[in-house]
């Protein structure tokens, strides 16, 4: 194997691990990507149970998208912000190993500790509540969560250098929860809103991938809707990526060059 | 005498600096952020949510509903951190230490949040109007009133769990779930009367409940003395929070003197 390549995938295991052992201990991490979530299913349940066509699965999925993209959302933002309060990136960014790769890693941990937290818990949840969940396409069902995991990753990484760069990572995180909420079909159908936020929803990876996962969860689609909402959801995701990768080049520049990264 | 006005001026000062020191208001667009976006998409979510069930026609029921749990995010997350930063900045040692009034501090602490609560609800309401909240019939006036309670009873929530937040490491965790607990409790978006006894009960006992319960009533036309019981209520409950928000901070510093564990939590 190269040995540059070596290094990064000994480092992407590296930092996987220890990330993931540092969130599952975090009581914030705990309560985004399980009790928010199971709070707004309780929500959404009581308030959606008296309307025709009302489907479990749909709540389910919806809900558990939200708390998907609060954990993307907040836990990508701290990404680099969180090595930059405990002191540690600018040992980061002086290290060989791209910070790229450091940032993928988190973000792979982010989004696999949500995962199979969820899987766990919507279960148990279901079951507490009393509701039947049926999986319309269980394989397409899967195929789509994988891509979800893929376009989170993508989004993860872009939203972590627009933060470390950015004023105010707190606020910002904060003020664009509920955003994508709305726009990203979670719990309710984008043609309720505006025509004009369309074309915003269109450009947001987690729309297609509320598309594709409710599609194959509650069915009522045709195949060709999910195999569209896959691959605008890999375009997507591979645009996110590489404008990600110019971003970190900003933070890198502005550490190395500018030496102004520790003072924002 | 002297020790009012020395309290006073912890009181004014400690609000004075929180302000500037806490508070990431100096960039305003994130302030804006801060107080326009997320109020604004979080009440389009659940008024959006709401209405996929039960029809256009009931909007105005979230809108009011979620504008006023805008109160419980100042109210419940400002002054739980304006008590617990204290110990996650390190200071909590020399502020035990010092003979200041411990209530002028923290309400001082928790002032500017209080404010920037009836700030944010008061922005909700615009928001709620442009999104067509009908308030040709409401009392405005009553209806400042009622922020203003709402503000002050979720305050007392928030002093209570800032204390406990004292004795635990997870403040984030506590505060983030009692929202949302309020959320659900307290009828912001569910119709008390439709759901299962112990939501019912949930909501008896906490607070916002019964302010949006008059705010609801004042939109719709009902005069203040119509829903004068429900905030003297809601008041009391605020009180009965504070009061026990300070009790409990009174036995954790008499504890952590007696047996040293300031920190030890």
């Amino acid at each position: 194997m190269n040995p540059r390549l070596g290094g990064w995938v000994r480092t992407v295991w590296t930092v996987f691990r220890m990330h993931l052992k540092q969130m599952a201990v975090d009581g914030f991490v705990i309560f985004t990507v399980i009790v928010q979530p199971l709070f707004v299913a309780l929500l959404a349940v009581f308030m959606l149970r008296g309307a025709p066509g009302f489907q479990a699965i749909f709540v389910i999925v919806g809900s558990a998208l939200t708390g998907l993209w609060s954990g993307t959302l907040f836990f990508s933002a701290f990404n680099i912000e969180g090595e930059r309060w405990t002191g540690n990136l600018e040992p980061i960014l002086a290290s060989p190993t791209p910070l790229a790769v450091v940032v993928t890693s988190k973000a792979l941990a982010n989004v696999t500790l949500s995962v199979v937290t969820m899987l766990v818990s919507y279960p148990i949840a279901a079951w507490l509540l009393g509701l039947t969940l049926t999986v319309a396409h269980p394989w397409l069902f899967a195929f789509s969560l994988a891509m979800t995991i893929v376009s989170l990753i993508s989004i993860g990484m872009l939203i972590s250098p627009i933060m470390a760069i950015g004023p105010g990572t707190n606020v910002w995180a904060n003020a664009l929860e509920f955003p994508m909420y709305v726009v990203g079909g979670f719990l309710f159908s984008v043609t309720l809103l505006p025509g004009w936020t369309t074309p915003i929803s269109y450009v947001l990876a987690p729309y297609w991938a509320a598309r594709a996962l409710h599609l194959s969860s509650s069915g009522g689609g045709a195949l060709t809707e999910i195999v569209a909402s896959w691959g605008i959801q890999a375009l997507l995701s591979l645009v996110y990526w590489l404008v990600a990768v110019w971003l970190l080049r900003i933070v890198l520049h502005k550490a190395r060059v500018e030496a102004t990264l520790g003072l924002m | 005498m002297n020790r009012f006005v020395a309290s006073l001026r912890i009181f004014i000062s400690g609000a004075w600096l929180s302000y500037v020191g806490l508070f990431h208001w100096t960039d305003p667009a994130s302030y804006v952020a801060s107080i326009v976006l997320a109020p604004m998409t979080y009440m389009l979510f659940f008024m959006y949510l709401g209405t996929s069930a039960t029809g256009s026609g009931t909007a105005d029921f979230y809108l009011v509903g979620n504008a006023l749990t805008m109160a419980a995010v100042n109210g419940i997350f400002g002054v739980t951190m304006a008590v617990g930063n204290e110990r996650n900045f390190g200071t909590l040692l020399y502020l035990l230490g010092s003979p200041a009034n411990r209530l002028a501090i923290f309400l001082g602490r928790a002032f500017f949040n209080v404010l920037n609560g009836f700030v944010t609800v008061t922005i909700c309401f615009g928001w709620a109007f442009l999104l067509g909240l009908d308030l040709h019939r409401a009392d405005l006036a009553g209806l400042a009133l009622v922020i203003v309670v709402v503000t002050f009873s979720t305050s007392g929530l928030g002093l209570l769990i800032g204390s406990i937040s004292l004795m635990t490491l997870n403040v984030m965790f506590v505060n983030n779930t009692i929202f949302f607990v309020l959320l659900v409790f307290s009828g912001a978006n569910l119709p008390l009367a439709q759901m299962p006894g112990w939501i019912q009960w949930g909501g008896a006992v906490l607070p916002m409940t019964r302010g949006i319960q008059a705010a609801r009533g004042l939109v719709a036309g009902q005069s203040i003395a119509q829903v004068w019981p429900l905030l003297a209520w809601e008041v009391a409950i605020g009180a009965v929070f504070a009061l026990a928000g300070y009790a409990v901070f009174a036995w954790f510093e008499s504890q952590a003197r007696r047996l040293g564990t300031l920190e030890g939590f």
